[in-house]
């Protein structure tokens, strides 16, 4: 099981690396989906800064993601909190079904073009999935382990950073894989509003009727995904055990 | 000295524990019987608090516990909880180290207790320090529980049903052993449990619980002798009261001169009168012992061995008296 990850991790970066760093690689392949004479590999960015940008920006609001989500979820679990839970569902729900793209739409005019709204729209988007994880996770930890924590004389702080937090971290960490995974894909969106990433490989496929670009695109931003959520669940795993 | 006062709960209308009363001196152990739902457990958790009572007062050695900082109330007491609740993500060395750890005490302090108290229980530190919880059976994970609740040598001991889930072979041998340290560290105990023997084997006193009241509180003796009416008559038994009184007492409490009888030859020990070999009781054996072995062996009269030597002698009379309804 494990093995297999780790082979499956070393297959999909070895793919992604390939692609982004010798995408001429590729050019018997790509050449099937487009009319001879059409350029096949995307050169007006190097593939690779493109994916570095397309990692910043879902990394940094990720950790903007993780950290209100995460102090949210604790938040509504305690005792003093729990009347915030229904504002706190709200809010992240909404966040998640709010379309990225009318987030994009209306940031804009606030904080301009380029990297600044993308990050605010990934991050309201983030949020939903590690904050129900986070809910989940610390509701899951068994009554008596929790009874054991408070009649043996731990302070609440205690016990939430050295019983309930590690207890729940597996699910925790899920919850921010998923959410990773997903603002992968939607990072491709920034590229409409100018922030640099693979988006605008896609776009620029999209715009000259290019399926190559398209193609390009889609696989370096798929095998990231799959990359990240490999090492994710070995991580998960870790902190399991 | 733990002196409970009309300590009463109530969730919502139900009340739980409903205004019970009584203490425990320093060194003994009350046992809390009772059916389920009786407010056994939530006698306990108002104890250390983590249940809060309706009304009523605790006292541990003279303080009222509700005045008293929580953590350090908690961190004096003891608490063998229903169900375990050990730390999934913890190893067994970890688990014990608890209370120690919060308490500040130094690693090698606590890694030898750790290790003192896994060979008291009959863990070899080297195999079970490092196992985590879930690789233990149900028993280990027992004794993994009891011991991490006496960790840090607490004067007061919340007990609720920790020898539950053993097989009879290791409950007896764990009461025994629970029994030992006990008496070695004059803990004051109060210990919950379903089962009428570990009470009588264990407890100095028992006080019997039926929905949310203490119907009454006795002796082990005083409550077969005399049980009250009703539910106390239920749950005691009277059937077999005899033999209960009689496990009460020991050999030593009864035994007397020896006579010229007994011949020990070598190894075995002979009865002049029947010619026959016979074995001797243990001064520590308990009359119920001596009276099974009695009827078994079809004899009146039973030498009491100490060494290898004759010490005293046990009649069945005796005996029989002892386990008797008084005159
Ligand atoms: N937190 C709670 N909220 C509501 N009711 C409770 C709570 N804790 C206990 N009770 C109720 O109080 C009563 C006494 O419960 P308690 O746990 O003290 O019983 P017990 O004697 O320990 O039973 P058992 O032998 O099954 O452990 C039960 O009817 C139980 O349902
Ligand atoms: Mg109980």
């Amino acid at each position: 099981m494990r093995r297999g990850r780790l082979i499956g991790l070393a297959v999909a970066l070895a793919l992604f690396l390939a692609l982004a760093l010798q995408p001429g690689l590729f050019t018997p392949l790509l050449s099937l989906l487009v009319e001879p004479g059409t350029p096949l590999v995307y050169t007006r960015q190097s593939l690779i800064a493109l994916a570095v940008w397309h990692i910043a920006v879902v990394a940094s609001a990720e950790a903007v993601a993780v950290i209100v989500a995460v102090a949210l979820g604790i938040l509504v679990t305690r005792e003093k909190g729990a009347e915030f839970m229904t504002l706190a569902r709200m809010t992240s729900n909404l966040g998640q079904t709010f379309p990225p793209i009318a987030v994009l739409a209306m940031t804009v005019p606030l904080v301009g073009f380029g990297f600044q709204p993308t990050f605010i729209a990934l991050a309201a988007y983030g949020l939903l999935p590690v904050f129900e994880n986070t809910v989940a996770g610390l509701r899951g930890v068994p009554a008596t382990t929790l009874e054991a924590a408070r009649g043996m004389g731990m302070s609440k702080r205690a016990i939430l950073m050295q019983v309930e937090l590690p207890l729940a971290a597996p699910v925790i960490l899920a919850g921010i894989r998923i959410s990773t995974i997903i603002n992968i894909g939607t990072a491709t969106i920034g590229s409409t509003v100018g922030a640099k990433g693979l988006g605008e490989v896609i776009i620029a496929g999209l715009q000259a009727g290019n399926a190559a670009y398209v193609l390009q695109g889609a696989m370096l931003v798929a095998l990231m995904a799959v990359c990240f959520d490999l090492a994710f669940r070995s991580l998960e795993r870790r902190a399991f055990a | 000295m733990i002196e409970v006062r009309e300590l009463t709960k109530r969730f919502g209308d139900r009340i739980a524990v409903d205004g019970i009363s009584f203490e425990v001196r320093d060194g003994c152990v009350l046992a809390l019987v009772g059916t389920s739902g009786c407010g056994k457990s939530t006698t306990l958790r108002m104890i250390n608090r983590l249940v809060d009572p309706s009304s009523g007062e605790v006292m541990i050695d003279g303080r009222n516990a509700l005045d008293m900082p929580l953590e350090q109330l908690r961190l004096g007491i003891g608490y063998v909880i229903q169900g375990i609740g050990l730390f999934p993500h913890w190893t067994v060395a970890r688990n014990v180290a608890t209370v120690p750890r919060l308490m500040g005490w130094e690693r090698e302090r606590i890694e030898a207790r750790v290790s003192e108290l896994l060979e008291l229980f009959q863990l070899d530190p080297g195999e079970f320090a490092g196992k985590y919880p879930s690789e233990l059976s149900g028993g280990q994970q027992q004794r993994v529980g009891v011991a991490r609740a006496i960790a840090a040598e607490p004067a007061v001991l919340l007990m609720d049903e920790p020898f539950g889930a053993l097989d009879p072979i290791t409950r007896q041998r764990l009461q025994a052993e629970f029994a030992a340290i006990q008496r070695r560290r004059r803990m004051t105990v109060i210990l919950v449990t379903h089962d009428m023997d570990e009470a009588f084997k264990l407890a100095d006193t028992i006080a019997v619980m039926d929905e949310g009241r203490i119907l009454q509180i006795a002796s082990p003796e005083e409550l077969l002798r005399e049980p009250r009416q009703g539910f106390v008559r239920t749950l005691v038994g009277l059937d077999d009261r005899a033999l209960r009184i009689l496990s009460l007492h020991t050999v030593d409490e009864i035994r007397r001169e020896p006579t010229g009888r007994w011949e020990v030859r070598g190894e075995t020990l002979i009865d002049r009168e029947s010619g026959r070999a016979v074995n001797g009781l243990g001064a520590g054996d308990t009359l119920r012992e001596a009276a099974s072995r009695i009827i078994w062996e079809a004899v009146e009269t039973l030498p009491v061995l100490e060494a290898g030597s004759v010490v005293g002698e046990v009649r069945a009379d005796d005996v029989w008296a002892a386990g008797g309804r008084r005159a």
